[in-house]
């Protein structure tokens, strides 16, 4: 193809070619401009590149990282990738436990003091020796007042970093806050990295298992494999991250082969084709997102607790995985995933049953106006997304509710249209999903009354003294057996008192070629194992 | 004709303004705010406060709105929010992908339209006629989000003759330009199909033949020449409509161009790189029609641009 277009454009410009057929005469202005546009094409055309490196794997994400540089990384892709080529002191592994990384040891000395000591002999990517003064530079590059970092507010506890030695750290903070410990997965930068609001393609250098060889703006982002990597060089020669936005076309690169691993973000109505028309290797693991029905409790009829009950009674979300989510999703009775250390399996659950709903909204002084017939007890919005799954999740909804005489007028919209009501506590009922849960202290961020927005994500103005102060002695207790006794009572009254409506846990979805081997799922869509990830065989089998 | 170029020339700067005023102000009057999406969830209130203030974002609309145009009259199109880079670079790194596009679905519409159109006008009537206008209906029934998952299906799966998807060599270019050209290519059909029509029965096409005129004179040099005209105003106005269409093509085709750009920046609240997109669509599409302009005169001679 590249000599066919060579060939032409050699013709075309050629004397001997215009002048033997009088195309550039100015008897003939429409071929000139013919051949004005194909010239202009095949200038703009650029060679095919080899999308495929030897031995390198790609990977299909729907949208480009933002921002890799682990300071500034917020969207999902940023954070996985990044993963990659940074290291943390801290890392969770596949049970979402946290372990040491770049940390050879770690001691909580009281509850405001961490103590970390560094391995030894680690570098970044460009030969430079990781220390304690990186680490020190990182944490403090993000608290100063310009750095425009979105961790910023996650480091406010931290009042000092105390460098001792070369590779060790005390981290001390100014009040007890057990979260806090989850800010050590933070990748780490060599100390002096300017912030990368000033340009994104000169991001720092990392340490971890992959490198970053390139990005492509907009198309994709090539790592290549850290031959010094400190825990054993990747089996990989590196990876490719392409960005495909639309998920039927990640599909159909996959069965054309230019695609060879994909996580999540695609329909489920694709799995069974994807199953049939390829040979796939597909499989769904227990995953830690949280898809919710969030209510407005400002609203007159939402901030009865029969009908919240009602609500929670009304819907079969047995039924909705079966068939809209194609079984990628676990029927969720709370926040956290069974796979939490704080999960609590015992609380109050609100198994579908349309009698009791009915029950309890004539309990709650809604009684159907003209039973079984068309008039509804009440009217709600649904606000929702336009992505078509969403969409159908809604009707499904409105179709369940109205089972019980609650009649649901479902609105779709743009994804930051919708988001900026759901910000704002414009709606009745919504739906959206909380992502990579690990620490029970989101419960503080959702339902604390202090973190009503702007402060928090408490969209539904939810306030509960007795809440609020349980939240707050998890908070404040980093003792892991107290604090899972606070936050089981917590638990016990958020499915009681329902400020969300608990639908499911999505599963996490992995497509990928059989011969790729080794690859473990991690239940927050981390992609880390793809370092010890190797083929069997040739790559395109 | 020299006064007429400039009055035109000085023209498109109104026409730039307009469009690029109506941008700034309906993205930012539509929900959704860019500081939320920099800062993620976990930020404070006194951090977005913050930001917003360094970013100018606390200041009024007017403020804002001149600010941007003493920047603009500069040159400077600003910083993008997210990708941290200025507008220009990186509007520049996609914009040849965009035009690789835009040219590929014109030209490839043009080759298209003219075929069909020729062979329609000389056959009235017949199969060949008849299949032109079925085309036509096609093409402006078949809307791209539909046309270009079928179209890969058909040539990358089943026949495994194209790639998917993304931006490389030649072969990557042809899906998408049909996709994009289809639509152009069913209204120069009609148009030029109507046109050639209407001028084959014109005195002067009779009397070319009855000076003994080859056929194949009359058409390239009487018929299609003089009906070019039409043409060449639809293609004008229809490279704009290629340009809006861009947006949907490129992303279902993972084209790096300005479409799926503009796409993610609105999605992001990007607020200075919609501007910008929206800034160099507008550009192309007046530039376009300047230059239509010039074309008319050379197409047709009789033409004059007096005062």
């Amino acid at each position: 193809m590249r000599k066919l277009t060579d060939h032409i454009k050699r013709a075309i410009v050629s004397q001997n070619f215009s002048s033997r057929f009088g195309l550039l005469s100015r008897h003939n202005p429409y071929l000139s401009f013919f051949l004005l546009l194909l010239v202009l094409f095949l200038a703009s055309c650029r060679p095919s590149t080899d999308d495929r490196p030897p031995g390198y794997l790609i990977a299909g994400i729907e949208s480009y990282p933002l921002q890799l540089d682990p300071r500034y990384a917020t969207d999902a892709n940023s954070v996985r990738i990044g993963n990659l080529v940074y290291n943390s002191l801290l890392r969770a592994d596949e049970k979402s436990e946290l372990r040491p990384e770049l940390a050879e040891h770690w001691r909580v000395i009281d509850d405001r003091t961490y103590v970390f000591d560094l391995r030894q002999g680690i570098t970044f990517h460009d030969g430079q020796p990781l220390t304690a003064a990186d680490v020190k530079f990182t944490y403090e590059s993000i608290l100063q007042p310009d750095s425009r970092s979105p961790k910023r507010g996650l480091l406010k506890p931290l009042q000092s970093i105390e460098q001792i030695g070369s590779h060790q750290l005390k981290f001390r903070l100014s009040l007890p806050h057990a979260p806090f410990v989850e800010q050590f997965t933070l990748g780490v930068v060599p100390a002096g990295s300017p912030p990368s609001h000033d340009a994104r393609h000169r991001i720092p250098a990392g340490s971890g298992p992959f490198m970053l060889a390139s990005m492509e703006s907009g198309e994709k982002v090539t790592l290549r494999a850290n031959p010094n990597y400190w825990d054993g060089k990747p089996q990989l020669a590196g990876l490719v991250f392409r960005n495909v936005p639309d998920a039927m076309v990640r599909v159909l690169e996959f069965k054309k082969g230019a695609i060879d691993f994909m996580q999540n973000d695609l329909e489920p109505d694709m799995l069974p084709w994807l199953d049939q028309h390829t040979n796939a290797d597909i499989g769904s693991y227990d995953g830690t997102t949280f898809q919710y029905i969030g209510i407005n409790l400002t609203h007159h009829v939402l901030r009865n607790v029969k009908v919240r009950q009602a609500l929670a009674c009304a819907v079969d979300r047995e039924r909705i995985i079966r068939h809209l989510l194609k079984g990628i999703g676990t029927k969720a009775n709370g926040l956290l995933a069974p796979i939490n250390w704080a999960y609590d399996d015992s609380v109050q659950r609100w198994p579908y049953d349309p009698t009791r709903a009915k029950r309890l909204l004539d309990e709650a002084g809604f009684a159907d106006p003209d039973g079984d017939g068309p008039l509804p007890r009440f009217r709600l919005s649904f606000k929702t997304t336009n992505i078509d799954l969403r969409r159908r999740i809604a009707e499904a909804l409105k179709e369940q509710l109205q089972q019980v005489g609650i009649e649901l007028e479902v609105r779709s919209y743009e994804w930051a249209t919708f988001f900026s009501d759901v910000k704002k506590g414009n709606f009745h009922l919504y739906s959206l999903a909380w992502v990579g849960v690990m620490d029970p202290d989101v419960f503080h961020q959702i339902f604390h009354s202090a973190s009503v927005p702007p402060n928090g994500d408490n969209r539904g103005r939810y306030h509960n003294a007795d809440l609020d102060r349980l939240l707050d002695q998890g908070r404040n207790t980093i003792d892991r057996t107290r604090r899972k006794v606070v936050y089981a009572q917590a638990q016990k009254i958020l499915a009681e008192d329902l400020p969300y409506v608990p639908l499911w846990w999505w599963k996490n979805v992995i497509v990928k070629k059989p011969s790729i081997e080794g690859f473990v799922p991690y239940p927050d869509g981390d992609l880390i194992s793809l370092q010890k990830v190797s083929w069997r065989g040739t790559p395109s089998t | 004709m020299k006064r007429y170029f400039i009055h035109r020339l000085l023209l498109l700067l109104p026409t730039l303004l307009g469009a690029i005023t109506l941008v700034f102000v309906l993205i930012h009057l539509i929900p959704g705010d860019p500081v939320d999406v920099m800062l993620g969830e976990t930020a404070g209130a006194a951090d977005k406060a913050e930001l917003r203030r360094s970013l100018g974002f606390d200041q009024p609309l007017a403020t804002q709105y001149r600010s941007f145009l003493v920047n603009l009259a500069f040159g400077n199109l600003g910083r993008s929010l997210y990708e941290q880079t200025s507008v220009a670079t990186i509007i520049s790194a996609r914009l040849p992908a965009t035009m690789q596009l835009a040219l590929c679905a014109m030209l490839m519409a043009v080759l298209i339209s003219f075929l069909l159109a020729t062979m329609a006008a000389k056959r009235r009537g017949g199969w060949i006629d008849r299949s032109a206008l079925v085309f036509s209906l096609l093409g402006l029934s078949l809307p791209n989000f539909w046309l270009g998952p079928l179209l890969m299906i058909l040539f990358s799966i089943q026949l495994g003759w194209l790639p998917v998807s993304g931006r490389g060599g030649l072969s990557h270019v042809v899906l998408p330009a049909f996709t994009l050209g289809l639509g152009m290519a069913a209204i120069l059909t009609r148009i030029l199909r109507a046109s050639l029509l209407h001028v084959s029965r014109e005195d002067y096409v009779q009397t070319a033949r009855a000076k003994g005129l080859s056929e194949r004179q009359v058409w390239l040099k009487h018929m299609l020449r003089n009906a070019l005209l039409s043409v060449i105003t639809i293609m004008s106005l229809q490279f704009g409509s290629l340009l809006a269409g861009s947006l949907i093509t490129e992303t279902i085709f993972s084209w790096p161009g300005i479409g799926r750009l503009t796409v993610q920046a609105i999605q992001t609240r990007d607020y200075p790189l919609v501007q910008g997109c929206i800034l160099v669509i507008a550009a192309s599409y007046v530039l376009i029609n300047f230059l239509t302009d010039i074309l008319y005169k050379i197409v047709d001679p009789r033409i004059t641009y007096a005062k």
